[in-house]
């Protein structure tokens, strides 16, 4: 380990200690409430860890436990945004992953990443100029367990991520912090079912000229399961892009969140953002939270955000009920139909059917 | 078609024409508060009021508690710690004794009426709109007491409710903002000086429209007024409020508490043009507004409708909500908010949705220009028990030049199934085919720019009453001037 990232690794433990684990009383824990779902336990200070299948070729990877890991994993790891769960995976994480792509590679083959495992665990992933990379990330049940992820996307490299989680007994915080230079493209959509508490955070810094972030995401709540999406996206150049579609059906006790903030730093002209953020109650007993932040310090651009939470359109189940559908399957097919919308995000045929049918699954138990 | 006195009003406007005017301070003798914040300045203010034992009791708990809470800090506000001991909390004018007619109101009060534009002695002809006015802290005339009377309205200084009415007020006083709600009210609950109090009986529409003109006065001395407005079953009124402040260098601080409470099939509209003195424009002085406004639809079908064109002020911190708490009742918020040069605003609403079939409705125009910061804060809350709810929210911005910020945070929460909330926000800057349109066609700059705002601003403009249209398009005009090129 470098003298660098040891320092790096020794404030994020005193930051941490510092501020303890976030409670409701922070007003980005609002709905998710942290400390009180992991009870006296805590977040411990085990090691998760971080699996692959199999190496594409092309790809680099290292041990971030590896003493003699090369340089390029001590001059990014620790470098990004981290929140309070962050400074603890960093700062208690022994070990984890290093993946790089380098410059110009495209790799076909898509990486599947499972972490599993409670406890703590790091990943880093760079893409150098130019290089692409198809990442399909899944997780076991194991609990509690904190993820921090950092993701370094060089000129005009491109990521595409996909995230399928299964619903988690316990609690699971994931935080993905990305820095992305000029053109470079990142595209992402989470699935999510839910945990006792699971949030997934990401911090996004378009930090050169053209680059762009594509969100979607859906959420099938059941049970008593919780599911938090909180975004935050920072034009800090011209003429970045950013679009946002999540949709969430929750019932039973179910509890879906999602707080998006998007960020237009002052000079950044020509900054283009969408946003949408829509959920459906299917119970007395279920909540849904939405807020979907504007944040902005310059005045060419063009920012929007949407947000809806309601029952099915009553008009669009008296059609299908028209035409002799019975209500129940009537309303799952305009339930499926509200999430496939989100689904056609994802570019890879095979990886959308996979989703696909994990939210048939949950949907079907809901239902 | 224009009454004279929808002419006189227009007149009036067009005086306020060129720029901040009401930068003069008249000097009129003050009966002051000794300066600084104690359980003797309460006592002070409340023996100065001749109050009965219960208000003064119920001023030093609110002061008790106060002492024990913490200044906000979650707005994107940014000013120097306020010392509160350095700062007088009463100050009345000398000659108090209550005055029969206009004439023996004190010749150097009604001149700066007049050049405030309220002409008391006009006011007969004003559109029907009976006057409180409320000169530093305590209101010196009052006039339509005699019609307002005939119906059973009350509309009295809130220190008059308290000797007249002491039954009503202490049934509704502190039931929609808590004494210990927020700092600020807590303060105002300790310290207010004098307010207004509205009081509509059962079945009777307002015969006319209700008018309290604040203004703050004597240097250094914060205002804290106090509003209750109660609508009885199957009544309506309508309040309007506006202001104005004299130019100073020392930051001022106003710290008010509205309270509304609408019965049964009540409807209470109250509409507010702020243009209290901004600071200059490198942010020297200028006006602190934090308020705390809240109504509660107590009763089935009720409704509140809070309109707001907000363009002055060094800082505003003001959330005017509605508690829908009656089946059917309906609250809605239409907001104007202008910040330029270093202003500061944070603002937004609260509709809480706990009874069934509920309705509200959001529409918030934000325009920053200079360097100026412009928050939009919101929460749509839908209780389990609101069956049917609906919200819908609009949230848009304007941007003028690339030094200022608009901000949108709005919080959406639904518990309840056959909900339907839908919130939308844009951002948007004044587009250069538009400005080129007007100024091709000989419209100077500033003029096609407050043609484009006042456009951008319709929808809220439009549930302004006719008095204070007028003036409030102006003032958008005005409060943006020189802001672009």
């Amino acid at each position: 380990m470098s003298a660098a990232l040891a320092k790096r690794r020794d404030e994020a433990r005193m930051i941490f200690e510092g501020r303890g684990i976030p409670t409701r009383r922070a007003e980005e824990w609002k709905y998710s409430d942290l400390k009180s779902a992991l009870g006296e336990a805590g977040l411990g200070q085990e090691a998760a860890a971080t699996r692959i299948m199999g190496l594409p070729q092309g790809l680099e990877f290292a041990d971030l436990a590896d003493p003699n890991a090369p340089a390029w994993v001590s001059q990014h790891l620790g470098t990004l945004a981290r929140n309070a769960v962050s400074e603890a995976s960093l700062a208690f994480a022994d070990g984890g992953l290093a993946l790089r792509v380098p410059a110009g590679q495209a790799i076909a083959i898509p990486l599947a990443l499972e972490l599993s495992g409670a406890g703590h665990l790091r990943l880093l992933l760079v893409l150098e100029a130019g290089a692409s990379l198809s990442l399909f990330e899944t997780g076991d049940t194991a609990a509690p367990r904190n993820a921090g992820i950092e993701i370094v996307l060089g000129e005009g490299a491109a990521l595409d991520h996909v995230r399928l989680t299964r619903p988690v007994p316990g609690v699971q915080v994931e935080e993905i912090a990305l820095s992305l230079a000029a053109k470079a493209r990142y595209s992402a959509h989470f699935a999510s079912f839910g945990g006792k508490l699971s949030r997934l955070e990401l911090t996004i810094a378009l930090e050169g000229e053209g680059a762009e972030a594509h969100l979607s995401g859906v959420s099938v709540l059941g049970g008593e399961a919780h599911a938090d999406i909180t975004t935050h996206i920072i034009h800090r150049k011209g003429n970045t892009h950013s679009t946002q579609l999540f949709k969430k059906v929750a019932g039973g006790k179910g509890r879906a969140v999602y707080q998006g903030r998007v960020t237009v730093a002052k000079g950044a002209d020509g900054a283009d953002s969408r946003q949408t953020a829509k959920a459906l109650l299917l119970s007395e007993t279920a909540e849904a939270d939405l807020k979907p932040e504007l944040e902005i310090f310059a005045d060419d651009v063009k920012c929007a955000h949407g947000a809806a939470i309601g029952d099915l359109d009553g008009d669009s189940l008296f059609y299908l009920r028209a035409r002799g559908i019975p209500e129940a399957d009537a309303r799952a097919l305009l339930i499926h139909a509200f999430l496939e919308d989100a689904l056609t995000n994802i570019t890879r045929d095979d990886v959308r059917g996979m989703v696909r049918n994990a939210v048939g699954h949950a949907l079907a138990a809901l239902l | 078609m224009s009454s004279p006195a929808q002419l006189e009003t227009k007149a009036q406007v067009a005086e306020i024409g060129d720029k901040y005017k009401y930068g003069f301070v008249t000097d009129i003798e003050m009966d002051m508060a000794p300066k600084g914040l104690s359980e003797e300045t309460v006592r002070f203010i409340s023996a100065k009021k001749n109050e009965p034992e219960w208000m003064l009791e119920w001023r030093l708990a609110a002061f008790r508690r106060w002492l024990s809470m913490k200044e906000p800090k979650w707005a994107r506000v940014h000013y120097p710690q306020i010392d509160f001991q350095d700062a007088y909390y009463y100050a009345a004018p000398k000659n108090n004794p209550l005055k029969q007619s206009l004439n023996e109101v004190d010749p150097k009060l009604l001149e700066t009426y007049n050049k405030l534009g309220i002409p008391l002695n006009e006011q007969m002809a004003l559109a029907g709109v009976a006057v409180d006015a409320v000169f530093d802290s305590v209101s010196v005339a009052t006039t339509f007491k005699e019609k307002l009377n005939e119906a059973g309205v009350i509309f009295c200084p809130f220190s008059e409710a308290i000797r007249d009415h002491p039954d009503l007020v202490k049934k509704y006083l502190g039931t929609v903002v808590p004494v210990t709600d927020n700092y600020y009210a807590t303060l105002n609950s300790a310290v207010f000086s004098d307010g207004t109090f509205v009081f509509v009986p059962k079945g009777v529409r307002c015969p006319m429209e209700l008018s309290t003109y604040f203004r703050i006065n004597a240097s250094e001395t914060g205002q804290f007024e106090r509003t209750l407005i109660i609508a009885d079953a199957d009544s309506f009124v309508s309040y309007l409020e506006g202001c104005t402040a004299p130019k100073r260098d020392e930051n001022q601080l106003h710290a008010a508490v509205v309270e509304l409470v609408a019965l049964d099939h009540a409807e209470i509209k109250y509409s507010t043009v702020q243009n209290w003195y901004p600071g200059d424009e490198n942010g020297k002085g200028g006006i602190y507004n934090f308020v705390t406004k809240r109504g509660d639809c107590r009763g089935d079908h009720s409704k509140i409708s809070w309109t707001q064109v907000e363009t002055g002020s060094a800082i505003t911190w003001k959330y005017p909500s509605c508690i829908l708490r009656g089946d059917h009742s309906v609250g809605e918020f239409y907001s104007i908010a202008i910040a330029n040069n270093y202003q500061q605003a944070d603002t937004g609403t609260k509709m809480i949705h706990l009874g069934a079939n509920t309705k509200s409705r959001i529409i918030s125009k934000g325009i920053s220009a200079g360097k100026a910061q412009n928050t939009y804060r919101g929460l749509v809350s839908i209780y389990g028990k609101a069956k049917n709810a609906r919200n819908y929210t609009q949230c848009d911005s304007l941007l003028i030049g690339g030094n200022c910020g608009a901000h949108t945070v709005p919080y959406i929460e639904s518990r309840n199934p056959t909900a339907r909330i839908e919130h939308e926000a844009t951002t948007s800057k004044i587009a250069e085919d538009q400005l080129f349109y007007c100024l091709q066609r000989g419209i100077p700059q500033d003029e096609a720019v407050s043609l484009i705002v006042n456009g951008f601003c319709k929808e809220v403009l439009q549930q302004l009453p006719m008095e204070f249209a007028v003036e409030a398009q102006k003032l958008v005009g005005i409060s943006l001037e020189g802001s672009v090129g």
